[in-house]
């Protein structure tokens, strides 16, 4: 059994009459790659946005590390290991590849604030950017505008400057939302080396079946709001309540 | 471009400026002086426009905040020019400060409408204060008096000391694009919330951006102030502002240099146009409206887009 990194307790949220969070409780163990799976509307992009503070929650606490995070801004929350990928490219595009990781590595290193000092003497910056475009495959494409990439290495560089930050939790949400195939089995590859190296545990939340039982070592089901199972792939995938819910939609389209 | 050959062109602008102040007469002395007072509140407003991606319309009454408190120190305290400047920096960045603190929540449309407010407030204080400000006379009767024992009554002389302000926001303000806080901005102008994703306080760095931008509005608004030896209560006024954004417009938002060229195409085009005609704006706008729309990126810009393209196809001819 790893630590403990997050410890949600009775959270709620619900936008006027819609819920989509209804007294959630759950832990993320360090180590364990879990996916959040679960139909359309069913809470999982709500969820992620509660937990990094992009979005307020009505009630309830969120522990990381054992610290109660709940009323945190976002940077604050990055600061202490916990940062996410988004659904949709958000880089910045009118910045260098290496730029873009320079960013949150001048934030982690705290060199961010520096207002005289050239950056491009920051060498131990310089080094770690290089290490991180290494990880993610990017580092042929260092010097190349970002909007300049093709779809998948946009989506690689979306996980290249979450984990810029250093996170030891990592939320990716829809890793591989409109990608084609190739790119798809590529990113995965990168996600279970970068996970098996064993700094940064990531939670992904799918759509794809495929992949979250290919992956994970847990799956978390969500449906309105409500955890409705909870446990192995194969636990998961014989649940008859999720087969009812997620599985049969699939099915049925 | 390299780092150095940077600081060669900057040192060789410099070195012209140098040359203009001995030997122009004393018109050119004079438009000089007005360039690089501009230039100097484009340079410094830039950082916040072109980096930062924030539209302030309040940089007006921080650059009559550097005006009044030199003219204030001035005629109260001591003529020293140089406390009078500090104390106008001084008092633009404790105003941009608490300006600053309340815009910066917001962005876009909503920032530069708080700005708005908060300049046509200053502006209405400068006005209404009569027996501080001197309402819509200003204040009159600013003295240079001398620095270190060199005397600068004379636009001859005081030309040197706005050039040496000059060339210290070139380089400050080169060292500040070029550094972490600089790309930072850049950041946040592309994607403020990735940007608070990478662990970065948004907020806090905007209103850094703010205050910077503000300090040197304030520092071109002391000398300003001394340059006419009075203070304009209009310069408060929030139109005031949109100087800056249309000289980073003509120049390049995107550039460093783009300030400094459009200071000089402001300036020297007005003074042009002010001699045929009492419809300057008119004229103005027109010219404007053929470099925004025919210079996408503006004259900086537009010469970088095209010396790179004569760079590729002289390559390719090869």
């Amino acid at each position: 059994m790893g630590e403990i990194l997050l410890k949600v307790k009775d959270l709620n949220k619900a936008f006027g009459k819609v819920v989509t969070a209804r007294d959630l409780n759950f832990e993320i163990e360090a180590g364990v790659l879990t996916s959040i799976i679960g139909p359309n509307g069913a809470g999982k992009s709500t969820l992620i946005n509660v937990l990094t503070g992009l979005l307020p929650l009505d009630s309830g606490h969120i522990l990381f590390k054992g610290e109660d995070i709940t009323g945190l801004p976002t940077y604050q929350r990055v600061r202490r290991g916990l940062c996410r990928s988004f659904q949709v490219v958000n880089v910045f595009p009118e910045l260098s590849v290496f730029e873009n990781v320079e960013i949150p590595v001048l934030a982690q290193m705290k060199k961010a604030g520096h207002i005289f000092r050239p950056v491009v003497k920051e060498k131990a910056v310089a080094q770690q950017v290089m290490e991180i475009l290494e990880r993610t495959n990017l580092a042929g494409e260092a010097a190349v505008i970002a909007s300049a990439l093709s779809h998948g290495d946009q989506r690689l560089l979306e996980v290249g400057i979450a984990l810029a930050a250093k996170p030891s939790l990592l939320f990716l949400d829809e890793p591989t939302a409109g990608m084609n195939p190739v790119e798809r089995v590529d990113i995965l590859k990168h996600i279970r080396r970068i996970s098996a190296s064993g700094e940064t545990t990531f939670v992904i939340v799918e759509h794809d079946m495929d992949i979250v039982f290919s992956l994970s070592d847990r799956v978390m089901v969500l449906n309105r709001g409500d955890i409705i199972c909870d446990g192995g792939p194969d636990h998961v995938k014989g649940d008859k309540q999720v087969r009812e819910c997620y599985l049969g939609e699939e099915v049925v389209a | 471009m390299s780092t150095k050959a940077t600081y060669a062109i900057y040192l060789g602008i410099i070195a012209g400026l140098a040359a203009l102040g001995l030997l122009g007469d004393r018109f050119m002395v004079y438009m000089g002086m007005r360039v690089m007072l501009l230039a100097i509140f484009a340079l410094g407003y830039n950082l916040l426009l072109g980096r930062t991606g924030l539209l302030s319309f309040g940089h007006g009454a921080l650059y009559a905040c550097g005006s009044y408190s030199m003219a204030l120190v001035n005629l109260h305290l001591t003529q020293d020019p140089l406390l009078g400047i500090l104390a106008g920096v001084a008092m633009a960045a404790l105003f941009s400060l608490i300006v600053g603190f309340f815009c910066v929540r917001n962005t876009e449309i909503y920032f530069a409408m708080l700005t708005l407010a908060f300049g046509m407030m200053i502006f209405s204080l400068i006005w209404n204060l009569r027996e501080i400000t001197g309402g819509d006379d200003g204040l009159v009767g600013i003295s240079r008096g001398s620095v270190f024992g060199l005397p600068i009554v004379k636009d001859g002389q005081f030309y040197f000391l706005v050039l040496f302000f000059f060339g210290l926001t070139l380089w400050l303000v080169h060292r500040i694009r070029s550094s972490a806080f600089g790309l930072v901005l850049a950041g946040i102008r592309e994607n403020h919330q990735r940007t608070s994703f990478a662990g970065i306080p948004v907020k806090r760095y905007r209103l850094a951006a703010f205050v910077v931008s503000g300090m040197f509005a304030g520092l071109a608004g002391s000398l300003g102030a001394m340059l006419q030896y009075n203070t304009d209560p209009f310069s408060a006024h929030w139109s005031h502002s949109a100087e800056p954004v249309l000289v980073s417009l003509i120049g390049g938002l995107q550039t460093f240099s783009g300030p400094l060229a459009g200071s000089v195409v402001f300036v020297v085009l007005r003074e042009i146009i002010e001699r045929y005609t009492q419809n300057w704006m008119l004229w103005f706008g027109i010219i404007l409206l053929a470099i925004i729309m025919g210079l996408r990126g503006g004259v900086m810009g537009g010469l970088e887009k095209r010396l790179r393209q004569r760079a590729a196809t002289r390559k390719g001819g090869e």
